[in-house]
C-alpha cells in the first residue's frame, strides 16, 4: 500500500472542505499507525481523516456515517474508496464465516461487485431483489477483486426504486475476475467429481470458452448440455491463472437461438518430442455423461467396474519447437489420420496380439515420434485440444532462406 | 496487494533445443539449477542457451550392446556437422529397447539428455542419454537441419544480450561468426 497516496487522497479531501492540511503531517500519522502499530490502511486513513476533520472543524468527511455521501456507479469503485451506493441485491450466497452476516452480490446499471456485511456491525438484513442505498462502506480488496465491505460504520436503507437492471453480457474473453454475466452455450458437462459440487463443464459464445462450477445448493438446476443461457451475475474466479464462473450467485435463464462457439483457436508448430502413457487405445467409461477412461482392470474412478466399455483412440503428448513444450492431446479422428490406423484396425490387433493394447501405443508411438507437425486447436487447461494437425513438409524456399540469414560463402 | 494464488502455476516442461553436433561436442559448462537432489542439469551451450533436452535427428550409423550385467547400448548419430554419442542403459528401459530394435543405418529422431563425461585422461566427452528414439524418413531429417539451422541463428542474433549467452561468451568464447558457417555448412549439405 502506497501511503503517499492515501496521504494525497485524505489532503484532497480535506482540501475541498476548505482546509490547509500539512501532507506531511498526514502521512507521517499514516506511517506511525502503519508501521508501529500494524494498522491496517484502509482503517489508518479512515483514522486518520476523522482526527483531522475534526481538528479543523469540518464534518461529513472521514468520520462514519455521514462521509462520502457522493453517490458513486459501481463500475468505478476502487480498492480502499469509502463509497456510497445505490444497488440492488442480485445474489445472496452463504457466509463462509460466522464473523459475516450476510454476503453476496450488489448491482446498479454500472456493474455488479460482491459484498460482505460483517456480523460485528449488526447490519440488517438485506433482501434478494430489494434496492438499498449502502452509505460509508469500504472497497477492500479479496483475491484479486474489489469487494464492497459492510461494517459498523455503514448505513443501510432500503429505498424504493422501480427500474429494471439489466446487466450488461460480456464476452467470455473478455471477463475478468470479479462479477460477470455472460450469454453462452453450454458446449461440455462433466458428472461433478463429489457431492458437493453439482455440475462442471465448459460454457462458450463468440468469443471463447470457460469453466463452469454449480455446487450443490438447494434450488439450484444443473445446465443442460448444448442449450444457451443467459447467466446473470455470476462469480468470476481465478485459480492458477485460470478464469472459471461459479453459478451459484447467478441467475440463469434459457435463451432461444445458437451461439457459434468460439474456438480461442491457436497453432501450435513443432516436433512431437514425447508420446505420454494413456495413448493409443484406450477403453471408456461407457455410463452416459461419464466417458472417463478405464483402467487396465476396467475400473472407472466413479462407476467402478465396467465389463461394458466402449473402445476409442487418442494421443497425449509434447509438441515442442525448441523454445517450448506444449502438451497436445489429439482425438480419435486425428490419431486414426497421423498413425494411419483406424479404430477399428486397432481394436482387431490388440485382441490378437499378444502385446494387446501395449502393441498399438506402440504402432502410434513409432509413426509420429520425433516428426514435425502443425497443429491447430483450442486450448484449454494448459494443453492444446487438436482438431487439425498435418505434417510439416520441406519448403525449399525456406532452405533458400535459412542459407541467405547464414551468410558466408559457400563451403 | 495482489493474491497469493495457492499453488505455483505447473512448470513448464524444458524445451528440447536443436543443437548441431559440432556444437554440442563443444559443451564444456554444466551446472545444476537448485540445490535439490532433483534439481535438473543443465549444460549451457556455446551458441548461448541452457538446455537439459535436446531433440536430434540423424543418421544411427552404429550401435553396440555392452555390459553384461548392467546391459546398455551406445550408438553414432550423424547429423551434417558431425557426429552425437548416444546411449540408453537398463535404467531407461523403454528407450533402451526402442534403440536395441533398430538396425543401422537408419535416419532417427532422439530425445535425449546431454551428459558431460570427463575421461581418466582429462578429455571431456559429451553424450546424449537417450529419452526415446523412434525410426523416421528422410524428410524429417531435411526438416530438422533447417528447424536447427533457424534456431541456431535464432541464439547467435541474441548472442551477448541474454545471461545465458554471457556465461557462454565467457567459458568459450565463442566467435559466433564460426557458428555462422557451421549452419551454411550444414544447409548446404541438404539436397534439394
Amino acid at each position: 500500500m502506497n501511503l503517499s497516496e492515501v496521504t494525497e487522497r485524505i489532503s484532497r479531501k480535506l482540501e475541498s472542505n476548505g482546509a490547509q492540511p500539512d501532507r506531511q503531517k498526514i502521512e507521517s500519522r499514516l506511517r506511525r499507525l502503519v508501521d508501529e502499530f500494524g494498522v491496517n490502511a484502509a482503517e489508518a486513513e479512515r483514522t486518520v481523516t476523522a482526527d483531522l476533520a475534526r481538528e479543523y472543524h469540518i464534518t461529513g468527511v472521514g468520520t462514519s456515517g455521514s462521509s462520502s455521501t457522493e453517490l458513486r456507479q459501481i463500475c468505478e469503485v476502487a480498492p480502499n474508496d469509502w463509497v456510497t451506493i445505490e444497488g440492488k441485491v442480485v445474489a445472496l450466497t452463504r457466509p463462509v464465516s460466522p464473523s459475516m452476516a450476510q454476503t453476496g452480490i450488489i448491482a446498479d446499471s454500472s456493474g455488479a461487485i460482491r459484498f460482505v456485511a460483517w456480523a460485528r456491525g449488526n447490519p440488517p438484513a438485506m433482501e434478494y431483489g430489494e434496492w438499498y442505498r449502502i452509505e460509508s462502506a469500504v472497497i477492500d480488496e479479496y483475491r484479486g477483486t474489489p469487494n464492497l465491505s459492510i461494517h459498523s460504520g455503514t448505513t443501510i436503507s432500503q429505498i424504493e426504486k422501480d427500474i429494471p437492471l439489466l446487466p450488461s453480457i460480456t464476452p467470455i474473453a473478455e471477463l475478468k475476475p470479479g462479477v460477470g454475466s455472460v450469454r453462452a452455450k453450454v458446449v461440455q458437462v462433466r458428472e461433478a467429481p463429489h457431492d458437493r459440487m453439482l455440475q462442471a463443464g465448459l460454457l462458450g459464445d463468440e468469443s471463447g470458452t470457460i469453466r463452469f462450477v454449480i455446487w450443490n445448493e438447494e434450488g439450484k438446476d444443473k445446465l443442460e448440455l448444448d442449450a444457451v443461457y443467459n447467466v446473470f451475475y455470476a462469480t468470476v474466479d481465478e485459480y492458477n491463472g485460470r478464469l472459471s464462473l461459479v453459478l451459484n450467485t447467478a441467475m440463469y435463464i434459457t435463451d432461444e437461438g445458437d451461439i457459434e462457439v468460439g474456438k480461442n483457436e491457436t497453432g501450435v508448430q513443432g516436433a512431437l518430442v514425447h508420446i505420454a502413457p494413456g495413448s493409443g487405445l484406450i477403453k471408456r467409461c461407457p455410463v452416459e455423461g461419464c466417458n472417463r477412461t478405464l483402467s487396465r482392470q476396467n475400473y472407472c474412478p466413479v462407476h467402478e467396474i465396467q465389463p461394458e466399455f466402449r473402445y476409442d483412440l487418442r494421443l497425449k503428448g509434447v509438441l515442442d519447437d525448441g523454445v517450448h513444450a506444449k502438451n497436445v492431446l489429439m482425438r480419435r479422428e486425428v490419431v486414426e489420420r497421423l498413425a494411419g490406423i483406424t479404430l477399428d484396425e486397432a481394436v482387431q490387433i490388440a485382441e490378437t496380439n499378444p502385446l494387446g493394447m501395449d502393441e498399438i501405443f506402440y504402432r502410434i508411438q513409432n509413426a509420429v515420434l520425433g516428426r514435425y507437425y502443425t497443429c491447430g486447436g483450442s486450448e484449454f487447461d494448459g494443453r492444446l485440444l487438436v482438431d487439425s494437425c498435418t505434417a510439416s513438409t520441406f519448403e525449399p524456399a525456406e532452405l533458400a532462406s535459412l542459407l541467405n540469414r547464414a551468410g558466408g560463402e559457400p563451403a | 496487494m495482489r493474491p497469493q494464488s495457492k499453488f505455483e502455476p505447473a512448470r513448464e516442461r524444458e524445451p528440447a533445443r536443436r543443437v548441431f553436433a559440432s556444437e554440442l561436442r563443444e559443451t564444456r559448462y554444466q551446472f545444476k539449477d537448485g540445490e535439490d537432489e532433483k534439481s535438473p542439469n543443465f549444460v549451457i551451450l556455446p551458441t548461448g542457451i541452457r538446455s537439459n533436452r535436446i531433440f536430434i535427428v540423424g543418421t544411427l550409423t552404429e550401435k553396440q550392446r555392452q555390459g553384461d550385467q548392467n546391459i546398455f547400448y551406445r550408438g553414432r548419430v550423424v547429423d551434417p556437422t558431425g557426429t552425437f554419442f548416444i546411449s540408453a542403459s537398463s535404467f531407461q528401459p523403454e528407450a533402451m529397447q526402442q534403440l536395441a530394435r533398430i538396425e543401422a543405418p537408419a535416419f532417427v529422431a532422439v530425445v535425449g539428455k546431454p551428459n558431460l563425461y570427463t575421461t581418466p585422461d582429462g578429455a571431456c566427452l559429451v553424450s546424449v542419454r537417450v529419452e526415446s528414439i523412434t525410426v523416421v524418413d528422410r524428410e524429417t531429417r531435411d526438416l530438422w537441419v533447417l528447424d536447427t539451422a533457424r534456431e541456431t541463428l535464432d541464439r547467435l542474433d541474441a548472442f551477448g544480450t541474454t545471461d545465458d549467452s554471457k556465461k557462454a561468451q565467457e567459458e568459450y568464447g565463442t566467435r559466433p561468426e564460426l557458428y555462422k558457417k557451421i549452419v551454411y555448412d550444414a544447409l548446404s549439405q541438404v539436397q534439394l
